[in-house]
C-alpha cells in the first residue's frame, strides 16, 4: 500500500466505524502514574455546573442521556452543521486576556468546501481553504503559505465522537437556555484526566451551530471563548466571498510540493511508544511543508475529540551537532512542543494542554527499517 | 508645529470645563470613527450608535488623558473597545435567516457591504458626495492638487510644498481657498438640505 | 477678507497652526456656532473626497453634544472616582507587540499567561532566549529567499512561519470546534485588545 492509500484507509476506517479501529491499533499502555479510564474522577469538576445565567422555566436538570436529545447527538449535529452548512458570521475570540474579532465564511458546494477565516483586527491575517489548497496570508510577516492537501482527503467531520470518547469525557446536557434570544442546549464535555481540555457549548436548537464555545481546563476555568456576534446561513455564497482582502505585492510565497515526496533514503516508520489513555493513531502520511522540500512524516493521534499531530523530519546536517533543545509554544489554547530524537526533529501540535504534546512527542520512536520496508511500498 | 497642538488645545479646554470645544473634536473625527466601527458592525445606524457611545466615554475619561499619546490614538482605542464590547454583548438575536439570499454582494472583509441607510439619509449623503466631487472638478488645478494631496494622501503642508514646488504659505492658502470654494456649494446642500430632510422625515 | 486670519481655521484643522494660535482659535471655535459648522463641513469634505462609507450628514455630533450638555462639567468631577475600568489604559499587548516586532512575533517563545494554570501542566523544558540573541524579523524572513532560512547558531529563532506550517497541516485533522479555536487563535495577532475576563452577556439577555 502506498503511503497515501494507507492514509485514506485509516481515515475512512476511523470516521465510519470508530470501534473497528479498536482492534487495529497497537495497544498503548497508559503511563502508570496517571489516572486510568476505569477510575471515576476524584471530584466533580465545576464544568458540570450550569453557567451563571438565569435559566428558562423548562430547563431540565443535568441529564446524561435521553432518547431524543442525547448530548452526544447534539455534538454530532453541531459537527455536521459546522462542516456541511453554509454560514457567514463574525465572532469574538477571547484567550489569555485578549479579544479579537474574526469573520468566518464557510460554504459547501458540489462536495467542495470553501472557507475563509479573517482577522478583523490589526493582523489582517487570513486563512482561505478552497478545495485542496489551504492558503495562509500573513501580511504582518509579508508571507503567504500555500499548502496543497491530497485530493482524496475526506470531507467528513474528523475526528468523530464515539463510545470510546465517552470513556475519557463526561458529556452532559447541563441546561436548555436562551442566549441572545436563541434557544440553545448547553452541553458540557468534561475531561476525566488532565491530558485533555473540556468544552462548554451553547448549541442553537434550530441550526445546531455553536453560538458560544468555551474551552476549559479540568477545573472548569475558561481558557478560550468564541461567541458569535452575527451569523447568517445563506443558501448561496459567491466565489468572490473567498478572495482575500490582502494585497500580496512583495510577499514571500512558500508552497509545498503536492503529493508525497519520492522516498530518498530508507524512511523510518515512526510511532509513539506510549500514548495518554484514549489516544490512538488515526492517520499517517508523508508530505512536504511549504518552504521546504524535505519529506515530513505526519502522524495524527486522537481520542475522538482532541487530536494531536506529530511531525517527524530528518534533522538538517548543520544542526546535527547541536544539543537537542526542546521548545514549547502556544497558539491560543493549543500547544506545540518540539524536540529531537535520534537525529530527527519531532514536533507535536494539538488542542490539548502543554503536557500532553510534550508527552506524546517524547514517546516517538523509529521502528526498524527492515520491519517496515514492506509497508512502505 | 508641535504635533497634535490642534487637538490638544481643544482637549485642554474641555478638561477645564468647556463643552463646546468637545463638539469640535466630535465634528472632526466622527466620520473616521464611524468608518472604524463599521469594521465590526455592518449596519451604519448601529455603527453610529457605537461611535456615539465611544465619544461619550471619551468625554468622561478626558480628565485622565495626559497627552502621552495623540488624542486620536487614544480615542481610537476607546472606539475599538466599545465596538467589541457592543458586538460581543449585543441585545439581539445574532442569527439572521436568509436562506433565499442569492446576492453578489461584495464580501470585503472590511464589512463594506451595501449601505442600508434610510432612503432619505442615502439621498442626502449621495448629494453631498456629488456636490463635493463636482466642486473639486471645477477647481483650478493648483487648488485641486493641494486639497487632494492633503485629504487623500494625508501629506503635511511641508510635503505638499515639496511636491508642488511652492512655499508652505502658498500650500496653506491653496488648501484654504479650495475648501472655501467647495464649502460655498456644500452650504447650499446643508442649509437647504436640512429643510428637505424635514420634509422627507 | 483677511485670508491670513480666515485660513487659520483650515490650518488648525490640518494641525498646521502654531500652538499659541491654536489656543486662541480653540476658544473662538468652541463658542462660535458658525465657525463650528464650517469646521464640521471641512470634515465632511475630507470624508467625501476619500469616498468613505457611512452617512455623511450624520447627526452624530448633535446627539453627542446634547448628551454632554446634560452631564456635569468635567472640572467639577475631576476629583471624583470616575476612572472607568480598563479600556483607556495602555494596552498590555502594546508593550508585548513592540517586543514581538523585534523578535519577529516568534510564537515559540511568547509567554502565555493562562487564566489559571492547572498545576500538572507546568512545562519543565521551556527555552528562554534573551531578546538580544534573536535576529530581527527582517533578516530572518528576507523576501528574496524562497526557503525559510535556518540560522543554526540561533536555533530558537525559527521564524514563526514554521509553526504556521504545522498549525495549518494539523488543522485538517482537528474536530470542527477545535479547529476553529486553533485557526482563530492563529489568525489573531498580538494587537488584540486586553480584556481580562471573557465578556459576559448582560443579564437582561437571558431568560
Amino acid at each position: 500500500m502506498s503511503a497515501s492509500e494507507r492514509f485514506i484507509a485509516l481515515t475512512l476506517a476511523w470516521t465510519v466505524a470508530g470501534a473497528a479501529l479498536a482492534g487495529e491499533a497497537s495497544p498503548e499502555s497508559a503511563p502508570a502514574h496517571k489516572t486510568s479510564p476505569d477510575q471515576a474522577p476524584a471530584q466533580k469538576t465545576s464544568l458540570d455546573q450550569a453557567p451563571a445565567q438565569k435559566t428558562s422555566p423548562e430547563s431540565a436538570p443535568a441529564q446524561k442521556t435521553s432518547p431524543e436529545s442525547a448530548p452526544a447527538q447534539w455534538l454530532e449535529r453541531m459537527n455536521r452543521a459546522l462542516t456541511t452548512r453554509n454560514y457567514d458570521g463574525t465572532f469574538s475570540h477571547w484567550h489569555g486576556g485578549q479579544v479579537e474579532m474574526l469573520r468566518i465564511i464557510h460554504r459547501v458546494q458540489d462536495g467542495t468546501v470553501s472557507e475563509r477565516l479573517a482577522s478583523l483586527d490589526g493582523s489582517g491575517r487570513e486563512f482561505i481553504r478552497a478545495g485542496p489548497s489551504l492558503t495562509c496570508y500573513l501580511p504582518d510577516k509579508r508571507t503567504v503559505l500555500v499548502e496543497q492537501r491530497p485530493p482524496q482527503e475526506s470531507l467528513v467531520g474528523f475526528p468523530a465522537v464515539n463510545d470510546q470518547t465517552a470513556s475519557f469525557y463526561d458529556i452532559r446536557e447541563v441546561t436548555h437556555t436562551r442566549l441572545n434570544r436563541r434557544d440553545t442546549h448547553v452541553i458540557t464535555v468534561s475531561p476525566k484526566d488532565e491530558y485533555r481540555y473540556g468544552y462548554r457549548l451553547w448549541i442553537d436548537d434550530s441550526t445546531a451551530m455553536p453560538l458560544k464555545t468555551q474551552l476549559c481546563d479540568r477545573r472548569g476555568h475558561v481558557i478560550e471563548q468564541i461567541v458569535f456576534a452575527s451569523l447568517t446561513l445563506p443558501a448561496h455564497i459567491p466565489d468572490s466571498a473567498f478572495k482575500p482582502d490582502v494585497s500580496t505585492a512583495g510577499f514571500q510565497w512558500l508552497r509545498n510540493e503536492s503529493g508525497p515526496p519520492a522516498p530518498a533514503a530508507a524512511t523510518l516508520a515512526w510511532n509513539a511508544m506510549r500514548l495518554p489513555p484514549g489516544f490512538r493513531m488515526a492517520a499517517r502520511s508523508a508530505q512536504t511543508l511549504p518552504g521546504s522540500a524535505d519529506p515530513v512524516d505526519h502522524l495524527v493521534f486522537t481520542d475522538g475529540l482532541a487530536s494531536v499531530s506529530v511531525f517527524v523530519e530528518a534533522q538538517r546536517r548543520e544542526q546535527a551537532d547541536q544539543p537537542a533543545v526542546p521548545e514549547s509554544a502556544a497558539v491560543g489554547s493549543s500547544s506545540a512542543f518540539s524536540t529531537v530524537i535520534d537525529g530527527h526533529k519531532i514536533t507535536a501540535v494539538g488542542e490539548v494542554p502543554p503536557d500532553t504534546v510534550r508527552f506524546i512527542a517524547s514517546q516517538l520512536k523509529a521502528e526498524e527499517p527492515a520491519a517496515v520496508s514492506s509497508r512502505r511500498r | 508645529m508641535s504635533a497634535d497642538a490642534s487637538d490638544l488645545s481643544l482637549v485642554r479646554r474641555v478638561q477645564r470645563g468647556d463643552k463646546g470645544a468637545f463638539d469640535a473634536l466630535v465634528l472632526k473625527y466622527q466620520h473616521k470613527l464611524v468608518k472604524l466601527v463599521m469594521r465590526y458592525v455592518r449596519n451604519p445606524a448601529e455603527a453610529e450608535d457605537i461611535a456615539q457611545e465611544a465619544f461619550i466615554k471619551a468625554y468622561r475619561a478626558l480628565p485622565q488623558f495626559r497627552g502621552d499619546s495623540a488624542f486620536y490614538t487614544w480615542l481610537y482605542r476607546i472606539a475599538i473597545n466599545t465596538a467589541k464590547n457592543a458586538v460581543v454583548s449585543r441585545d439581539r438575536s445574532p442569527i439572521e435567516y436568509d436562506l433565499d439570499r442569492n446576492s453578489e454582494e461584495s464580501y470585503d472583509m472590511q464589512g463594506r457591504m451595501k449601505d442600508s441607510e434610510t432612503p432619505e439619509g442615502l439621498v442626502l449623503t449621495e448629494e453631498i458626495r456629488s456636490t463635493v466631487n463636482a466642486a473639486i472638478d471645477a477647481l483650478p488645478e493648483d487648488l485641486r492638487t493641494a486639497i487632494v494631496l492633503r485629504e487623500l494622501e494625508g501629506l503635511s503642508y511641508e510635503e505638499i510644498a515639496a511636491a508642488m514646488a511652492c512655499p508652505v504659505g502658498t500650500v496653506r492658502s491653496r488648501i484654504f481657498r479650495a475648501r472655501e470654494a467647495i464649502d460655498r456649494r456644500l452650504r447650499e446642500v446643508f442649509e437647504g438640505g436640512l429643510g428637505r430632510a424635514e420634509e422627507l422625515g | 477678507m483677511n485670508e491670513e486670519l480666515d485660513s487659520q481655521l483650515s490650518a488648525m484643522f490640518d494641525d498646521e497652526l502654531a500652538p499659541e494660535e491654536c489656543e486662541l482659535l480653540a476658544r473662538r471655535l468652541s463658542r462660535d456656532e458658525q465657525l463650528k459648522a464650517r469646521w464640521g463641513r471641512y470634515a465632511v469634505i475630507g470624508a467625501a473626497i476619500r469616498s468613505e462609507r457611512g452617512v455623511l450628514n450624520a447627526a452624530l455630533a448633535g446627539r453627542v453634544s446634547a448628551v454632554i450638555l446634560a452631564e456635569p462639567a468635567l472640572a467639577a468631577v475631576q476629583g471624583a472616582r470616575r476612572a472607568p475600568a480598563r479600556w483607556w489604559q495602555p494596552l498590555a499587548g502594546a508593550a508585548v507587540a513592540a517586543v514581538g516586532v523585534a523578535v519577529g512575533s516568534v510564537l515559540w517563545l511568547r509567554a502565555q499567561a493562562p487564566f489559571t494554570a492547572p498545576p500538572s501542566a507546568q512545562l519543565t523544558a521551556t527555552v528562554s532566549v534573551p531578546a538580544a540573541a534573536l535576529l530581527p524579523a527582517a533578516a530572518a524572513g528576507a523576501a528574496d529567499s524562497y526557503v525559510v532560512p535556518r540560522a543554526p547558531a540561533v536555533r530558537a529563532m525559527v521564524p514563526s512561519t514554521e509553526l504556521a506550517n504545522y498549525v495549518v497541516a494539523h488543522s485538517v485533522f482537528s474536530s470542527p470546534v477545535g479547529r476553529r479555536n486553533l485557526l482563530s487563535a492563529f489568525m489573531a495577532s498580538e494587537s488584540g485588545t486586553a480584556a481580562e475576563e471573557p465578556p459576559v452577556e448582560p443579564e437582561g439577555n437571558v431568560r
